[in-house]
């Protein structure tokens, strides 16, 4: 029985037909393919992309050196040297993130007791020479002086769920 | 009472012993020991701050509150003595109950800021508040609010996070032996602090960082530099005294972040010296030599090692073709290590040489050949502490071995009297029973006195008294010592830097070792860092390795004085390491060829190395290296390096070794540092004190009458390495460099505090301003050395100071 059964299926083609029926469906149904860079994916605001260091609405950089990030990093691909600042506080001297050894999981933004290291939204970023894949401390401010409002909004957008 | 476990298994019960039960588990205790005691010795956790097993018990922060049998109220277990079927519970809800009490109003008023605290991440209060504390603090009031204190170059305060354990208090006094930190106010307003604005100024201050179970006293030269978790631990041993403590050398991406002690209970208990926590600072500074560097031609070049080499090695084979081997000297900073001072002077004998030294600070050498084989303390450490009668002859004990001062102290507080024959009155923060305190030459009078004293009460000696010793009439202070040593047992009898710098060194020693000898007493020498490692590796003229004799070349003091052609300087630097620095400058400078293997670059010192050295060779200094310490007990303690050499620096024993080979000269081919430490074959010796002969001169000659000066080394100006240690500079130990005299002096010489007197000497004359000291005798100023502003002057002999004109 089971045998005629499979040999009338496979005469009569139809296997074929049932895949092109997957096939005409999505021939008809609505495109989801980006035209990226015309278009863009939408993105969640706790979308993790390039790092950047955050700063007080006064201009006072948030971080305070206590090298959480530094420790909890899975990748060891942050590297802090800290110092007491003139004024007596505690601040970084050098802030490194290595982007080829980051996995980009957020824990240094988990783990940040003053919000100040983040992960942006901005993910195109590229090198183009040797070295500069090593993010430095006043271009982690940069990126952070760029993005803060994005930033800001993304933060209180999640902040109920934290 | 409940019944006694069956103890027939384990040991008899003892009368003093009491058998508790802690968790239901019975244990044995000795009568009078406090619970924690007896929890910590089993391994059970009980927390605390307060109470650390090295300080007397103050039971004021109640984290220790543990249950009790019978008691109506949790008590605390560190102030709880145990008592016979005592029944403990230390993790029952009620005893966990009152702790997490405690620990929320320990955390009212402290600061909930961990990521700023350089405590966090190794602090008691933030392990316990995990284990201890609530989530969600119910304290919505205002936190108390304490102003910093500054209390010093070396300490870095956050008054806030104080918890009142009073650690700090506890170890000021009874520790350390000055109460410097102590508590004022009540209740909420207690803070600690100075009392009156002051900095914190003893030799053990940093210990109080260690101690302090909250942020609230740190490291100022650490702060905010590093994190405990990030740092790697390397055990090792300090080169500045001869106490040879156990430390941990902590770095960081193979840079030393800093120093923490390690507990060894026969050497240094859980204590550091602040001069040895804080002395690598030094070692990360602008001032490192990092590439071998020739002088050729008069313009100095940065060459690699090779080139460097071959030019020493022609350099030395010149000197020796036109003047001979024995004008070629070799000076060793006694902090090197013991395999470093054996390859020298290895080195130096293969060539034919034996003027090989590292005793720098000393000019009286008569003794050489009747000294034993290395400089002993005469018993361990340890036994210093039971020790019933302490003379110390020519030692700021105090500043100079911080660590056996501390032993003293502890020996004063169990009864033992302590005795002083000094030429400056020092502080030894422990109450002196007698003290003499004069000018050098009255040094030796004084103890010729004790001896006397000693001799009259009919003990016999191997010697035959010169007139002038057993004729003396003692004085009573000298009577009174002699009474002391001769009826406290243990008693013992302590050599110092001081004397054995001292002008009549030998003459001091013969009457040390005779006065040890009549009171039945035990001789020790306190020798300067690796002293004892420096004779057993044969780095002295006159004994090759392990004591053997040699064909005695000259020493340290006569390599000086009568200068020579070549010079090999194993990390010394000849005007402030040197007794007399204008002589030791002079002499380089009037060599052909002086060699300078030095961890840093001579160019930012006050010597005028540049001038006279022809080749530097950056030597790896000891958290760099491998190597040994022996220390005054003669304990040999190995180490490994640290942190990788800094640049092209190379460690002292492969510098020596390559030069050996380059040098043609046989038995240099060592490939790993045991086989050098191999050869120094020194078990067959035994330790002792004793002088083989006693040089008591016939005839005393002392100049009594004319101004002398008192020649001492300040505990921060001794190496290379303290010397550059910046936050140790900025101490209160570190005053600028004066002529120190008493108020009677200074009238005399009818001038006063802050005057400027020009210093003349026998050679050399410099301007000092005047300090009015106390300590110090009449007829003598003391002028520190290891300064530049007092390098041209000589050690010893008469001064004349005459007012000069204000700068
Ligand atoms: S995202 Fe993750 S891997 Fe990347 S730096 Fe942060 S913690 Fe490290
Ligand atoms: S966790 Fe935040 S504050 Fe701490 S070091 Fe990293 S970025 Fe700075
Ligand atoms: S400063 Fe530290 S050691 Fe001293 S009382 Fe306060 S918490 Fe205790
Ligand atoms: S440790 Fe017992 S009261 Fe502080």
């Amino acid at each position: 029985m089971n045998v005629l059964k499979r040999y009338l299926q496979s005469f009569l083609f139809f296997e074929l037909l049932k895949g092109l029926s997957v096939t005409g469906r999505h021939l008809f149904a609505r495109k989801i393919t980006v035209q990226y860079p015309e278009e863009r994916a939408p993105q969640s605001p706790r979308f993790r992309g390039l790092h950047a260091l955050r700063r007080y609405p006064n201009g006072e950089e948030r971080c305070i050196a206590c090298k959480l990030c530094e420790a909890v990093c899975p990748a060891l691909a942050i590297t802090i040297e800290s110092e007491e600042r003139a004024d007596g506080t505690r601040r970084t001297t050098r802030y490194d993130i290595d982007l080829f050894k980051c996995v980009y999981c957020g824990f240094c933004e988990e783990s940040c007791p003053v919000d100040s290291i983040v992960e942006t939204r901005f993910y195109e970023f590229h090198f183009e020479n040797r070295g500069e894949h090593i993010i430095t401390k006043p271009e982690l401010l940069a990126v952070g002086d760029k993005f803060e409002k994005q930033i800001a909004a993304d933060r209180a957008a999640d902040a109920r769920y934290r | 009472m409940s019944a006694k476990p069956d103890m027939s298994t384990t040991q008899p019960p003892d009368a003093d012993m009491v058998t508790i039960e802690v968790n239901g588990e019975p244990l044995r205790a000795k009568k009078g020991s406090m619970v924690i005691q007896v929890t910590d010795a089993a391994g059970i956790y009980v927390p605390r701050f307060c109470y650390h097993h090295k300080l007397p018990i103050a039971a004021n922060c109640r984290m220790c509150l543990v249950e009790i049998e019978k008691a109506p109220k949790p008590m605390p277990a560190c102030a709880t003595p145990v008592a016979d079927g005592m029944k403990v519970f230390t993790r029952s809800a009620l005893a966990h109950d009152a702790q997490r009490g405690v620990m929320e109003f320990l955390l009212i008023n402290h600061p909930l800021d961990c990521p700023i605290c350089d405590q966090g991440g190794e602090c008691p209060l933030q392990d316990l508040a995990l284990g201890y504390g609530k989530d969600v603090s119910r304290y919505a009031e205002k936190k108390r609010v304490v102003h910093d204190k500054n209390i010093g170059p070396l300490i870095a305060t956050e008054m806030t996070r104080c918890i009142h354990c009073t650690r700090c208090v506890r170890f000021g006094q009874q520790l350390a032996g000055i109460m410097e930190l102590g508590a004022t106010g009540r209740g909420e307003h207690t803070e600690i602090g100075t009392f009156i604005e002051r900095s914190v100024d003893s030799e053990l201050s940093g210990n109080v960082i260690d101690i302090c179970p909250v942020g609230a006293l740190t490291s100022k030269p650490f702060r905010f530099t590093a994190r405990a978790w990030e740092l790697t631990s390397h055990p090792s041993i300090s080169p500045h005294d001869c106490v040879g403590s156990n430390l941990n050398v902590e770095s960081r991406r193979h840079k030393v972040m800093r120093v923490l002690p390690r507990d060894n209970e026969a050497i240094n208990e859980c204590w550091l010296s602040d001069r040895d926590r804080f002395s690598y600072t030094a070692l990360n500074s602008s001032d490192r030599l990092q590439s071998p560097m020739i002088r050729d031609g008069g313009r100095w070049q940065e060459v690699d090692w090779s080139t460097a080499l071959e030019f020493t090695v022609a350099g030395l084979r010149r000197v020796i073709d036109q003047h001979g081997s024995n004008q070629i000297g070799a000076l060793a900073a006694p902090a090197s290590t013991l395999e470093e001072l054996y390859l020298l002077q290895k080195l130096l004998r293969s060539l034919g040489s034996s003027n090989v030294d590292h005793r720098l600070r000393q000019s009286d050498f008569r003794d050489d050949q009747a000294l034993p084989p290395f400089p002993w303390l005469g018993q361990s450490i340890e036994d210093l502490e039971s020790c019933q009668s302490v003379l110390l002859v020519g030692s700021n004990i105090r500043k100079e071995q911080p660590l056996l001062g501390l032993r003293l102290r502890h020996a004063g507080r169990k009864g033992a009297q302590i005795m002083a024959i000094n030429p400056v009155d020092y502080d030894l923060a422990a109450p002196l029973a007698h003290k003499i305190i004069a000018s050098p030459a009255d040094m030796i009078l004084g103890l010729a006195g004790v001896a006397s004293a000693l001799a009259a009460r009919g003990k016999a000696t191997r010697d035959r008294l010169p007139d002038w010793l057993s004729k003396r009439v003692p004085t009573a202070s000298e009577q009174a010592i002699a009474q002391v040593l001769a009826t406290r047992k243990p008693a013992a009898v302590l050599l110092g830097n001081l004397a054995a710098s001292h002008p009549q060194a030998a003459t001091l020693r013969a009457l040390a070792d005779l006065v040890a000898e009549l009171a039945g007493a035990a001789l020790g020498v306190l020798s300067e860092a690796n002293g004892a490692g420096a004779w057993l590796a044969g780095c002295v003229p006159h004994r090759e390795a392990a004591g053997k004799a040699a064909n005695a070349g000259r020493n340290a003091y006569s390599m000086i004085r009568e200068p020579l052609q070549a010079y090999v300087l194993l990390g010394v630097e000849p005007e402030l390491d040197c007794l007399e620095g204008g002589r030791a400058r002079s002499a380089m400078e009037a060599a052909e060829f002086v060699i300078m293997m030095t961890p840093f670059s001579p160019a930012s010192a006050p010597t005028a190395a540049m001038q006279y050295a022809h080749v530097l060779l950056p030597l790896a200094p000891f958290t760099e290296t491998d190597g040994t310490f022996v220390n005054c007990e003669g304990r040999w303690q190995s180490f490994t390096a640290a942190v990788r050499p800094l640049g092209e620096t190379r460690p002292g024993w492969k510098i020596l070794r390559i030069l050996g080979s380059r040098l043609g000269q046989p038995g240099f081919d060592y490939s790993t540092i045991d086989e050098v430490r191999a050869e120094i074959d020194a078990r067959t010796l035994t330790p002792s004190s004793n002088l083989g002969e006693r040089l008591l001169p016939p005839e005393l000659r002392v100049d009594t009458n004319t101004l002398q000066r008192i020649y001492e080394v300040p505990l921060y100006r001794i190496d290379s390495v303290v010397r550059r240690a910046e936050a140790l500079q900025q101490t209160a130990d570190n005053p600028k460099p004066a002529a120190r005299m008493s108020a009677v002096q200074a009238a005399s010489l009818n001038v006063n505090d802050g005057a400027r007197v020009r210093v003349r000497v026998a050679h050399g004359e410099v301007v000092l301003d005047v300090a009015i000291d106390t300590r110090v005798p009449d007829q003598c100023v003391l002028i520190p050395s290891g300064y530049p502003e007092t390098i041209s002057l000589d050690a010893h002999g008469a001064v004349s100071l005459e007012k000069a004109e204000k700068a």
